[in-house]
Protein backbone atom coordinates (compact mmCIF):
# COMPACT_ATOMS: atom_id res chain seq x y z
CA UNK A 1 0.00 0.00 0.00
CA UNK A 2 1.15 3.86 -0.97
CA UNK A 3 2.67 5.68 2.21
CA UNK A 4 0.62 8.50 2.63
CA UNK A 5 2.17 11.35 0.45
CA UNK A 6 2.74 14.08 2.62
CA UNK A 7 4.70 15.07 5.99
CA UNK A 8 3.24 14.46 9.12
CA UNK A 9 3.72 18.04 10.44
CA UNK A 10 4.37 17.32 14.53
CA UNK A 11 2.82 13.40 14.64
CA UNK A 12 3.43 11.56 17.77
CA UNK A 13 4.58 7.81 18.11
CA UNK A 14 3.43 5.17 20.92
CA UNK A 15 4.53 1.67 21.65
CA UNK A 16 2.30 -1.17 21.51
CA UNK A 17 3.21 -4.59 22.54
CA UNK A 18 0.80 -7.54 21.68
CA UNK A 19 -0.86 -9.10 24.57
CA UNK A 20 -0.80 -12.53 26.81
CA UNK A 21 2.42 -14.34 28.33
CA UNK A 22 2.60 -16.60 25.63
CA UNK A 23 2.32 -14.94 22.40
CA UNK A 24 2.48 -16.16 18.53
CA UNK A 25 4.30 -13.78 16.90
CA UNK A 26 3.35 -11.85 13.38
CA UNK A 27 5.09 -13.61 10.84
CA UNK A 28 7.48 -11.61 8.22
CA UNK A 29 5.09 -11.03 5.62
CA UNK A 30 2.25 -10.22 8.32
CA UNK A 31 4.39 -7.20 10.21
CA UNK A 32 3.93 -5.51 6.74
CA UNK A 33 0.10 -5.55 6.68
CA UNK A 34 -2.01 -2.68 8.15
CA UNK A 35 -4.75 -4.83 8.73
CA UNK A 36 -3.06 -7.50 10.67
CA UNK A 37 -0.79 -4.94 12.93
CA UNK A 38 -3.52 -2.45 13.90
CA UNK A 39 -5.52 -5.41 16.00
CA UNK A 40 -2.35 -4.51 17.85
CA UNK A 41 -2.57 -0.81 18.18
CA UNK A 42 -5.49 -0.15 21.07
CA UNK A 43 -4.93 1.07 23.94
CA UNK A 44 -5.14 -1.64 26.17
CA UNK A 45 -1.93 -2.84 24.68
CA UNK A 46 -0.07 0.65 25.03
CA UNK A 47 3.46 1.12 26.78
CA UNK A 48 3.71 4.20 29.00
CA UNK A 49 6.62 5.14 27.91
CA UNK A 50 8.66 7.99 28.18
CA UNK A 51 9.94 8.70 24.35
CA UNK A 52 10.36 6.53 21.69
CA UNK A 53 14.04 5.90 21.08
CA UNK A 54 15.80 5.46 17.39
CA UNK A 55 14.92 2.72 15.60
CA UNK A 56 16.19 0.74 12.44
CA UNK A 57 19.43 -0.86 11.43
CA UNK A 58 23.02 -0.27 11.86
CA UNK A 59 26.36 -2.17 10.17
CA UNK A 60 27.64 -5.46 11.43
CA UNK A 61 30.42 -6.92 10.70
CA UNK A 62 32.02 -10.53 11.42
CA UNK A 63 35.41 -10.70 12.96
CA UNK A 64 37.27 -14.50 11.81
CA UNK A 65 40.48 -15.30 13.23
CA UNK A 66 42.89 -17.83 12.44
CA UNK A 67 45.56 -18.76 14.50
CA UNK A 68 49.14 -17.85 14.36
CA UNK A 69 47.58 -15.25 11.50
CA UNK A 70 49.60 -11.50 12.55
CA UNK A 71 45.78 -10.22 11.49
CA UNK A 72 42.12 -10.96 11.98
CA UNK A 73 39.47 -10.54 8.81
CA UNK A 74 36.67 -8.29 9.14
CA UNK A 75 33.67 -9.63 6.81
CA UNK A 76 30.61 -6.64 6.22
CA UNK A 77 27.97 -8.74 6.71
CA UNK A 78 23.61 -7.81 6.68
CA UNK A 79 22.95 -4.64 8.95
CA UNK A 80 22.06 -5.76 12.32
CA UNK A 81 18.55 -4.56 13.92
CA UNK A 82 19.20 -1.77 16.42
CA UNK A 83 18.20 -2.63 19.71
CA UNK A 84 15.88 0.13 21.82
CA UNK A 85 16.53 0.98 25.58
CA UNK A 86 13.66 2.57 26.91
CA UNK A 87 12.82 4.68 29.33
CA UNK A 88 9.39 4.60 30.84
CA UNK A 89 7.62 5.26 34.48
CA UNK A 90 7.46 2.32 37.19
CA UNK A 91 3.80 1.19 37.65
CA UNK A 92 4.09 -2.24 39.10
CA UNK A 93 0.49 -2.56 38.74
CA UNK A 94 0.97 -2.05 34.37
CA UNK A 95 0.07 -4.62 32.85
CA UNK A 96 2.41 -4.38 29.80
CA UNK A 97 5.02 -3.53 32.28
CA UNK A 98 4.81 -6.61 33.66
CA UNK A 99 4.78 -8.66 30.62
CA UNK A 100 8.04 -6.95 29.12
CA UNK A 101 9.27 -8.00 32.60
CA UNK A 102 8.39 -11.33 32.33
CA UNK A 103 9.75 -11.34 28.75
CA UNK A 104 12.95 -10.30 30.42
CA UNK A 105 12.97 -12.93 33.14
CA UNK A 106 12.46 -15.04 30.05
CA UNK A 107 14.85 -14.34 27.38
CA UNK A 108 13.16 -16.07 25.04
CA UNK A 109 9.81 -14.86 24.52
CA UNK A 110 9.08 -13.27 20.86
CA UNK A 111 6.64 -10.49 20.71
CA UNK A 112 5.51 -8.18 18.06
CA UNK A 113 6.26 -4.34 18.93
CA UNK A 114 4.43 -1.85 17.06
CA UNK A 115 5.60 1.76 16.78
CA UNK A 116 2.71 4.16 15.39
CA UNK A 117 3.37 7.56 14.14
CA UNK A 118 0.09 9.28 13.88
CA UNK A 119 -0.48 12.60 13.48
CA UNK A 120 -4.33 12.49 13.87
CA UNK A 121 -5.69 11.17 10.00
CA UNK A 122 -2.51 9.26 8.80
CA UNK A 123 -1.40 6.41 10.62
CA UNK A 124 2.41 4.55 9.52
CA UNK A 125 2.77 2.09 11.97
CA UNK A 126 6.28 -0.12 12.03
CA UNK A 127 5.95 -3.58 13.45
CA UNK A 128 8.78 -5.66 14.42
CA UNK A 129 9.46 -8.63 16.33
CA UNK A 130 11.79 -8.87 19.49
CA UNK A 131 13.28 -10.05 22.39
CA UNK A 132 13.62 -8.15 25.35
CA UNK A 133 17.10 -8.65 27.21
CA UNK A 134 16.79 -6.11 30.22
CA UNK A 135 14.58 -4.38 32.53
CA UNK A 136 15.83 -2.57 35.70
CA UNK A 137 13.93 -0.20 38.14
CA UNK A 138 15.11 3.06 39.20
CA UNK A 139 13.97 3.74 42.72
CA UNK A 140 15.78 6.71 43.41
CA UNK A 141 13.41 8.75 45.32
CA UNK A 142 14.55 12.14 44.13
CA UNK A 143 11.96 11.49 41.32
CA UNK A 144 9.31 9.35 40.35
CA UNK A 145 10.44 5.57 40.05
CA UNK A 146 11.75 4.22 36.59
CA UNK A 147 12.07 1.38 34.81
CA UNK A 148 14.40 0.72 31.83
CA UNK A 149 14.08 -1.90 29.42
CA UNK A 150 15.74 -3.12 26.05
CA UNK A 151 14.17 -4.80 23.06
CA UNK A 152 16.01 -6.84 20.11
CA UNK A 153 14.41 -6.55 17.33
CA UNK A 154 15.11 -10.04 15.53
CA UNK A 155 16.89 -9.90 12.30
CA UNK A 156 14.55 -9.36 9.46
CA UNK A 157 11.88 -10.06 11.24
CA UNK A 158 10.21 -6.06 10.59
CA UNK A 159 7.58 -4.00 8.42
CA UNK A 160 5.66 -1.33 7.37
CA UNK A 161 2.21 -0.81 6.76
CA UNK A 162 -0.31 2.43 6.72
CA UNK A 163 -3.88 3.38 6.80
CA UNK A 164 -3.62 5.60 3.45
CA UNK B 1 7.02 -25.44 -7.57
CA UNK B 2 3.08 -24.55 -7.04
CA UNK B 3 2.75 -20.97 -6.53
CA UNK B 4 -0.29 -21.61 -3.77
CA UNK B 5 2.92 -23.49 -2.11
CA UNK B 6 5.26 -20.91 -2.41
CA UNK B 7 2.70 -18.17 -0.90
CA UNK B 8 2.10 -20.46 1.94
CA UNK B 9 5.61 -20.92 2.33
CA UNK B 10 6.37 -16.93 2.82
CA UNK B 11 3.24 -15.80 4.50
CA UNK B 12 4.06 -18.33 7.41
CA UNK B 13 7.73 -17.96 7.45
CA UNK B 14 9.90 -15.73 9.79
CA UNK B 15 12.84 -15.80 7.48
CA UNK B 16 13.97 -12.22 5.44
CA UNK B 17 10.92 -12.77 2.44
CA UNK B 18 13.87 -11.66 0.08
CA UNK B 19 16.15 -14.31 1.03
CA UNK B 20 12.92 -17.11 1.61
CA UNK B 21 12.02 -16.18 -2.09
CA UNK B 22 15.24 -16.80 -3.60
CA UNK B 23 15.55 -20.84 -2.93
CA UNK B 24 11.83 -20.68 -4.54
CA UNK B 25 11.13 -21.12 -8.33
CA UNK B 26 8.12 -20.71 -9.68
CA UNK B 27 6.47 -19.22 -12.78
CA UNK B 28 6.79 -15.33 -13.43
CA UNK B 29 4.07 -15.03 -15.33
CA UNK B 30 1.88 -16.56 -12.71
CA UNK B 31 3.05 -14.43 -9.88
CA UNK B 32 2.69 -11.00 -12.28
CA UNK B 33 -1.04 -12.03 -12.69
CA UNK B 34 -1.71 -12.71 -9.25
CA UNK B 35 0.14 -9.83 -7.71
CA UNK B 36 -2.57 -7.80 -9.86
CA UNK B 37 -5.40 -9.54 -8.71
CA UNK B 38 -4.35 -9.64 -5.23
CA UNK B 39 -5.74 -7.49 -1.95
CA UNK B 40 -2.84 -4.62 -1.25
CA UNK B 41 -3.33 -5.02 2.37
CA UNK B 42 -3.04 -8.96 2.92
CA UNK B 43 -0.10 -11.60 3.83
CA UNK B 44 0.04 -13.10 0.10
CA UNK B 45 0.23 -9.66 -1.27
CA UNK B 46 3.46 -9.22 0.57
CA UNK B 47 4.66 -12.56 -0.37
CA UNK B 48 3.83 -12.41 -4.01
CA UNK B 49 6.13 -9.11 -3.94
CA UNK B 50 8.95 -11.34 -2.82
CA UNK B 51 8.15 -13.66 -5.25
CA UNK B 52 7.91 -10.99 -8.27
CA UNK B 53 11.56 -9.03 -7.15
CA UNK B 54 12.97 -12.69 -7.84
CA UNK B 55 10.86 -13.65 -10.46
CA UNK B 56 10.46 -10.45 -12.63
CA UNK B 57 7.98 -11.20 -15.70
CA UNK B 58 8.29 -8.59 -19.14
CA UNK B 59 5.87 -8.93 -21.42
CA UNK B 60 7.86 -10.21 -24.58
CA UNK B 61 4.72 -10.23 -26.98
CA UNK B 62 4.12 -6.56 -26.01
CA UNK B 63 7.80 -5.43 -26.64
CA UNK B 64 7.98 -7.16 -30.30
CA UNK B 65 4.67 -5.49 -31.60
CA UNK B 66 6.35 -2.20 -30.33
CA UNK B 67 9.64 -2.97 -32.56
CA UNK B 68 8.79 -3.88 -35.49
CA UNK B 69 5.98 -0.76 -35.66
CA UNK B 70 6.60 1.24 -38.91
CA UNK B 71 3.79 3.80 -38.88
CA UNK B 72 5.50 5.33 -36.22
CA UNK B 73 2.60 6.27 -33.51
Amino acid sequence: MALPNKVLPGFSATLYCQPTATPTPLTTANLSVYASVSPIVITGNLIPVEAIPAFGQDDAMANFNVAGSRQSDKIPTQAAPTSMTITAAWNPADTNLLLIRGDAYSGTVDRTFVISASDGTGIVNYAFNGRVGQFTVDPNPTAEAKCTFTIHPRGNQYGWSNNA
Amino acid sequence: MKLSEAIELLTSTYQSLDAAALGLPVDAKEVADALAKANPDSAEYVALQALAKVNPYENTKKEKVIQNDDTNK
